[in-house]
């Protein structure tokens, strides 16, 4: 028997192994709030022994809308950050990416298939009803009631029932033991909780989080307000949380510049290193490297059902050249999982054909009956993503040098995913992996059994297997030791090619915004804990 | 007359009525399934994408799409956004609204400098003349989305505390509405403002020389007043056309136009909607703006003609 | 422009001298373009899509223009971009011409229904603003060079056979176009050679003053993610790129932008030169 795993972890969480679990979660619950919200949070406020001051609006600029707001049902990224403030579930993710109890005050795991969760009393949701064990029940029966057609049920698979066993009290029984269910449980929107009996969420959202919905109007902006029966006592200190629209990176950075917005987030280190540049009043902080650009290659056909083929692809590739290129050196070499994620690879470790060299690319070519050189084709990449377009130029010169050549085909982002998922695709295709609560949920993009694995054409039964008992390992040492062999697997033969890692988010933020926290996880939960020194 | 306008009227609605053929059969001519782009960011399973042929009418022949379609936007019903899953009609009349204040505010700056400048030309003729048409032959080539990504560049290099960038609403503060609205107004009117000075020099070149002009200057009037009484009347004419005109033109600038500055009118919803492949916004705004030309164009010639009949007269 | 011929008169002389200057320095600028463009890769200091890690390098002796956000010669692909942005620009122009020729050249001379109709299904395009129709078009068929080509060709043909129409109704029924028809020659011939040589002075000024515009519609429809798709530059979409860096390296957003103002510039002289030049040839 083993202790709950917390998934994306670090050197600190062995000492958490040590202490018993329930005590963990009953020391973690009983300090309430303050100790409930620690580490960078305290150091950026408390330790300058300052008051939160209440009220005010912070101004958010975002760069995509959200696409519906029923937790539930989204799927859009840019919908998270909206459904983090509006929702709240079980277990939530602290600054140090650890998990905490929310909407919990605890759990106990009679035994490892089985979690038995202690409610918060006196929980209200935004429409004035109550929260108890009824609307976690209802949630998950959502969730797992296929006519809802939600993304998140393929995530609980395990869950095999949830039952109410009082009205604060819920257990959910497990078909196998899940190294991920609890990271799930505390992501956002994946383990938010919906009230019981409210229809409509996508645009009229109910939830238990600080701020409550207050209009909205697309492509323009979004509001929320304070929630009043918010139960983390004082929080949220903000009156209002205003988001703003601008589609692109300029237009971003010149809002914040002119103070129209007071945080945002670019995808680019470069913009975000010349605007922390520009002014000594801004804050600005990287994310952890949480998403990767992989290039997928369909293995049904020819040339690249060829292992041969696929590692001279491989070694005809410079990691580096692209990383320093694109990123400017902010981020690191990839593998299948980044390095926040148990096991994520840390960018230096040798991994097979990693190493840059297009002779031994153009002598395994050669072997594979190739010696004048492969046309590849269509490339295909998100349009909507400069940095994927940047890189695939890149690439798409580097392979040159070693005598592949691809077409680009920048393509809409829908139709792109379309061909993902069902594999129509001709050889090469990019789509870069975001941030996910536990690294299953990157394997199984490609294990055979899944519907992008099938796409792609993966047939590995010991890959598959090395995955499965990965995912069902809850000692975090020991795991992250298969996820390092799955990921050399993969290498070793090559079946997605990795380009690098990097955060997904540059934030920044103005400095009278203070008692803000970025998350790994994406999301911006830590506006809860926000106020304006102004 | 009347057999005139009714004529024009009646062949407006033809018109539009190809307008609105040739808007339906672009966004069906789109490579891979229509379906699949109206998933946008949902899942594509088969069960979903049969969902949406049967909701979208897909599984019709094309013709009845066409006219139910057709029928729908006539009551102002354009479907709804596949990105934002909500109608397009109140997103559009919002953005329109701000489209009209932007076009409005550019046609008053371009016929201000235009007439200025084209009055100085004519009037002072020598070295004033050749400036002003120097500029206006550089300003013909320089685009409005040049001139606007300019004056960003601009202000970002050398202002970076100004608000260049976003959009104001009236309600919320006329003045700043102004302001917010008054560097892409101008970006928008350089090139039309072009066109309004080379037509008033032009113009006023020409009535200078007509008999009642000599007349009136022989009978002792002063340039300024002649100027005042006839100049403007029947200079300015062909003036106003121009600008009536240049309708087509500022839509279309407004495009390029308000996306640099993150105007939120129907030109960056436009832009938006051809970023995220959302057609059926696509499909409402080529109709909306190709309509609204299409008026503005029946309304000139009836006016001309109007003009015309009394000319002759 | 014809309203102020008497206006113009007593500077007919000047006019002329003035027109042909222009249109001199027009085409030397077309022929400095064309040496440019058609030679680029000989050229280029670089090959333009050569990426290296020294991004967004300010303008040096290596680097006229500096680097771009991935490290590509900006020169180079200025050079280069010029190609991509040239090539559709003149095919487009030359095929709405011809289109717009033997559909004028239709109406205008055959007249009666065939005019109507052909008149009518094109009012129905020139309904739209030029860069709407575009950009639906090149948004359902897919950004590449051919369909750029095809789209710019079919949204400028209606304003060509306008062009084209106008002096051939009223050209057809001159006296020499008469007695020609009496004397018997066919129609085609009779097109060709007396219609044709009299229409064609507006059609060179429409056509230069249509480049002009073109190449405003190309690069705009680059500007908007609509254009040829990389790594080959274009003028609109290196302007469009380097927005998201401009005040990092504003020599990226200011070459670009001077390449397409220069352009422009250059056919909307050659018009301008053409049109005072071929008013005097059609008064003779």
């Amino acid at each position: 028997m083993t202790t709950p795993s917390f998934p994306m972890t670090d050197d600190s969480d062995v000492a958490a192994q040590g202490m018993h679990r329930r005590s963990l979660l009953q020391l973690l619950t009983a300090g309430g709030a303050a100790l409930a919200v620690p580490g960078l949070w305290s150091s950026l406020a408390l330790a300058q022994g300052q008051t939160p001051v209440a009220g005010g609006t912070l101004t958010i600029g975002a760069d995509a809308d959200p696409i519906g707001l029923d937790p539930v049902t989204v799927n859009a990224f840019s919908s998270y950050d909206f459904t983090s403030l509006l929702y709240t579930g079980l277990l939530r993710w602290n600054a140090q990416m650890k998990v905490e109890p929310d909407l919990a005050t605890g759990y106990e795991q009679p035994d490892p298939k089985t979690y038995v969760f202690k409610l918060r009393q006196g929980v209200k949701f935004h429409n004035g009803k109550d929260f108890s064990a009824a609307d976690v029940k209802h949630t998950f029966d959502r969730i797992m009631n296929p006519a809802t057609g939600s993304r998140l049920r393929a995530l609980y698979s395990s869950v095999e029932s949830v039952t109410v066993v009082d009205p604060f009290t819920v257990k959910f029984q497990l078909n196998a033991t899940d190294a991920a269910f609890l990271s799930n449980l505390a992501s956002n929107p994946n383990g938010a909780i919906v009230p019981a009996g409210v229809e409509n969420l996508v645009t009229q959202p109910v939830g238990t989080g600080p701020f409550a919905f207050e209009a909205y109007q697309p492509n323009q902006q979004f509001s929320l307000t304070r929630f009043d029966g918010y139960y983390e006592k004082g929080e949220p200190y903000l009156a209002k949380v205003v988001f703003k629209f601008y589609k692109d990176q300029a237009t971003l950075t010149s809002a914040l510049r002119s103070r129209a917005i007071d945080m945002t987030w670019v995808k680019d280190p470069k913009v975000a290193t010349a605007i922390s540049r520009a002014s000594q009043s801004f804050v600005s902080a990287p994310g952890q490297t949480s998403r990767t650009f992989p290039i997928w290659l369909n293995m049904k056909a020819k040339p690249l059902n060829d292992v041969k083929v696929r590692r001279a692809l491989s070694l005809a590739t410079d990691r580096k050249a692209c990383l320093d290129t694109v990123l400017g050196g902010s981020g690191k070499v990839g593998a299948m999982i980044p390095e926040s994620q148990v096991g994520g690879y840390d960018g230096t470790g040798e991994l097979p054909y990693y190493k840059h060299d297009p002779a031994a690319a153009k002598a395994l070519l050669a072997e594979a009956g190739y010696p004048n050189g492969l046309d590849l084709g269509d490339y295909i990449v998100v349009a909507a993503n400069p940095l994927d377009v940047a890189c695939a130029q890149i690439l798409q010169q580097q392979w040159q040098a070693a005598g592949i050549t691809v077409k680009l085909v920048p393509m809409e982002t829908a139709p792109l995913l379309a061909k993902w998922a069902s594999g129509d695709w001709p050889t090469l295709l990019s789509v870069a992996l975001s941030w996910t609560p536990d690294p299953d949920g990157i394997f199984q993009y490609i294990t055979s059994t899944s519907g992008y694995g099938k796409a792609m054409g993966s047939n590995d039964p010991e890959l598959d297997k090395m995955i499965a008992e990965a995912r069902a390992e809850l000692d975090v040492p020991k795991r992250a030791a298969k996820n390092q062999a799955i990921q050399k697997r993969i290498a070793e033969n090559a079946y997605v090619i990795q380009v690098y890692q990097y955060p997904l988010r540059w934030e920044i933020w103005w400095n009278y915004v203070q008692g803000y926290v970025p998350l790994a996880a994406n999301i911006r939960s830590f506006v809860r804990t926000t106020w304006l020194k102004k | 007359m009347t057999r005139f306008v009714l004529g024009r009227l009646a062949w407006m609605a033809a018109i539009l009525l190809g307008v609105s053929f040739v808007a339906f059969m672009l966004m069906r001519a789109i490579p891979g399934d229509f379906a699949i782009a109206a998933a946008g960011s949902q899942s594509v399973a088969p069960e979903v994408l049969a969902t949406i042929r049967r909701d979208l009418g897909l599984d019709q022949p094309l013709m009845a799409q066409y006219l139910h379609w057709l029928g729908s936007a006539l009551t102002g019903d354009f479907g709804k956004s596949f990105v934002t899953r909500q109608p397009v009609l109140g997103e559009l009349l919002g953005r329109l609204a701000v489209t009209f204040q932007l076009t409005l505010l550019a046609a008053v700056i371009a016929a201000v400098m235009g007439v200025a400048s084209g009055l100085a030309a004519a009037r002072l003729r020598g070295a004033t003349d050749w400036l002003v048409r120097l500029w206006n032959g550089l300003m013909l080539a320089v685009p409005n989305y040049v001139v606007a990504t300019l004056i960003v560049l601009l202000f970002g290099l050398y202002f970076p505390e100004i608000t260049v960038l976003g959009y104001t609403p009236f309600l919320e503060s006329p003045l700043g509405n102004l302001a917010s609205l008054l560097l892409p107004a101008f970006a928008l009117a350089l090139a039309v403002s072009v066109t309004i000075a080379e037509n008033t020099r032009a113009a006023v070149l020409e009535v200078a020389n007509q008999d009642f002009v000599m007349v009136a200057r022989a009978k002792g009037l002063t340039p300024a007043a002649i100027l005042r009484d006839y100049l403007m009347r029947n200079a300015l004419t062909p003036v106003i056309t121009a600008a009536g005109l240049k309708i087509a033109a500022l839509l279309g600038g407004s495009i390029l136009v308000e996306t640099i500055f993150a105007i939120p009118g129907m030109g960056q919803y436009l832009f938006d909607s051809i970023n995220s492949r959302d057609y059926p916004v696509i499909q409402a705004i080529v109709l909306v703006a190709a309509g609204i030309v299409v008026l503005v164009n029946t309304a000139i010639d009836i006016a001309y003609a109007r003009v015309d009949a009394r000319v002759q007269m | 422009m014809q309203d102020n011929a008497p206006v113009a008169t007593p500077r007919k002389g000047a006019g002329v001298t003035q027109g042909w200057l222009l249109l001199g320095l027009g085409l030397a600028m077309l022929a400095l373009m064309l040496v440019l463009t058609i030679f680029a890769p000989l050229v280029a200091p670089y090959d333009p899509s050569a990426t290296s890690p020294d991004s967004l390098a300010p303008a040096s002796a290596a680097h006229w223009l500096g680097t771009d956000s991935i490290g590509r010669d900006v020169l180079s692909r200025l050079i280069v971009g010029g190609r991509t942005t040239l090539l559709i620009t003149v095919s487009a122009v030359l095929i709405a011409l011809v289109a717009g020729l033997i559909l004028g050249l239709a109406a205008g001379y055959l007249g009666g229904r065939t005019d109507e109709i052909i008149m009518r299904l094109l009012d129905v395009v020139f309904a739209f603003p030029v860069l709407l129709l575009a950009i639906a078009v090149v948004a359902a068929l897919g950004p590449t060079v051919p369909n750029l080509i095809l789209t710019i060709a079919i949204v400028y043909t209606p304003a060509m056979a306008r062009v084209v129409r106008a002096p051939v109704l009223s050209v057809k029924q001159w006296d020499h176009v008469e007695a020609a028809r009496s004397v018997g020659m066919s129609e085609i011939r009779l097109v060709l050679r007396h219609i044709l040589p009299i229409v064609v002075s507006p059609i060179l000024v429409a056509t230069s003053l249509t480049l002009s515009q073109t190449i405003f519609t190309v690069t705009a429809l680059s500007f908007l993610g609509l254009g040829p798709p990389p790594p080959d530059p274009n003028w609109g979409g290196m302007l469009s790129e380097a927005r998201q860096f401009m005040e990092l390296a504003p020599l990226t957003v200011v070459g670009p932008a001077l390449a397409i103002v220069f352009a422009t510039l250059t056919f909307i002289i050659i018009a301008n030169g053409l049109r005072e030049v071929l008013d005097v040839g059609s008064v003779r």
